[in-house]
């Protein structure tokens, strides 16, 4: 399967593009208005990613977010969905080269969790961003495919009432 | 199109799961598979919307602090 699907150009708005490369990877491309030395500490320092990582119309309150991003290092997203429990996302950096590449691991969903692999390169003033998820098994990703669907349902009923509280809490 | 060329074709939507093919004779019978296109380009579409969605909110984290660095430049240079 090799389907690929590309989002309207914009007159200013970067397209982001998402193509399904195997049974078991997925290739997300995006061009950033801004330097790979910028890009990559958006990606790498806690304050940053915390800003852009969880955006309003996802339905989700980011509770906390640590980033230890070295090799071995960890990272620990912790967020409010709207149910009971809050939920979080952690892995492990496996690479990091500065301004150019970053890779981590998935391991909320146990076995089944994905490789995330970032590269960036810079052309003229601006980044190519390249982020390629790739599952253990076509199964593996086929069930995040679902599970995520099925949790923006089930958001989408609550989307409202969080938007309201998320306009309050912005206080514009 | 050759019919190798067609049985190209057929095998790769057979792989994806897209169709299923049985063979009676000399004749093979396609029909659709598990998985239907809709849902996989529904799949997709999510995905990319949540992506585009991120990277939308990470262009101006980027372009806000590109902005700050190239005033703090100046600022320094005076």
């Amino acid at each position: 399967m090799n389907a690929r699907i590309e989002s309207e150009p914009g007159p200013v708005k970067n397209r982001t593009t998402v193509e399904r490369k195997s049974d078991r990877e997925v290739v997300v491309t995006r061009t950033i208005n801004g330097p790979a030395r910028i890009v990559f500490e958006a990606f790498t320092k806690a304050e940053l990613l915390k800003r852009w990582w969880v955006p309003k119309s996802m339905g989700m309150t980011l509770l906390s977010c640590e980033v230890d991003a070295r090799v071995g290092g960890k990272y620990r997203l912790v967020f409010d969905h709207g149910g009971p429990e809050p939920a979080a996302f952690f892995g492990t950096y496996v690479e990091v080269q500065p301004y150019s590449r970053l890779a981590w691991t998935n391991e909320e969903g146990g076995e089944g969790g994905a490789v995330t692999t970032v590269t960036f390169e810079e052309k003229g003033g601006k980044t190519l961003v390249v982020l390629r998820e790739s599952y253990p098994s076509k199964e593996a990703l086929d069930a995040a495919g679902t599970g995520a669907a099925d949790a923006m349902v089930e958001t989408f009923d609550q989307l409202d009432e969080l938007l309201v509280a998320l306009g309050e809490s912005s206080g514009q | 199109m050759t019919l190798t060329g067609m049985k190209k074709h057929v095998g790769v939507l057979e792989q994806a799961g897209l169709v299923t093919t049985k063979k009676i004779g000399r004749v093979r019978t396609c029909q659709l598979g598990p998985r239907r296109l809709e849902e996989e380009t529904m799949w997709l579409e999510r995905y990319r919307q949540r992506w585009d969605e991120r990277f939308d909110e990470l262009d101006k984290v980027v372009e806000e602090l590109t902005r700050k660095e190239k005033s703090d430049e100046r600022k320094n240079r005076k």
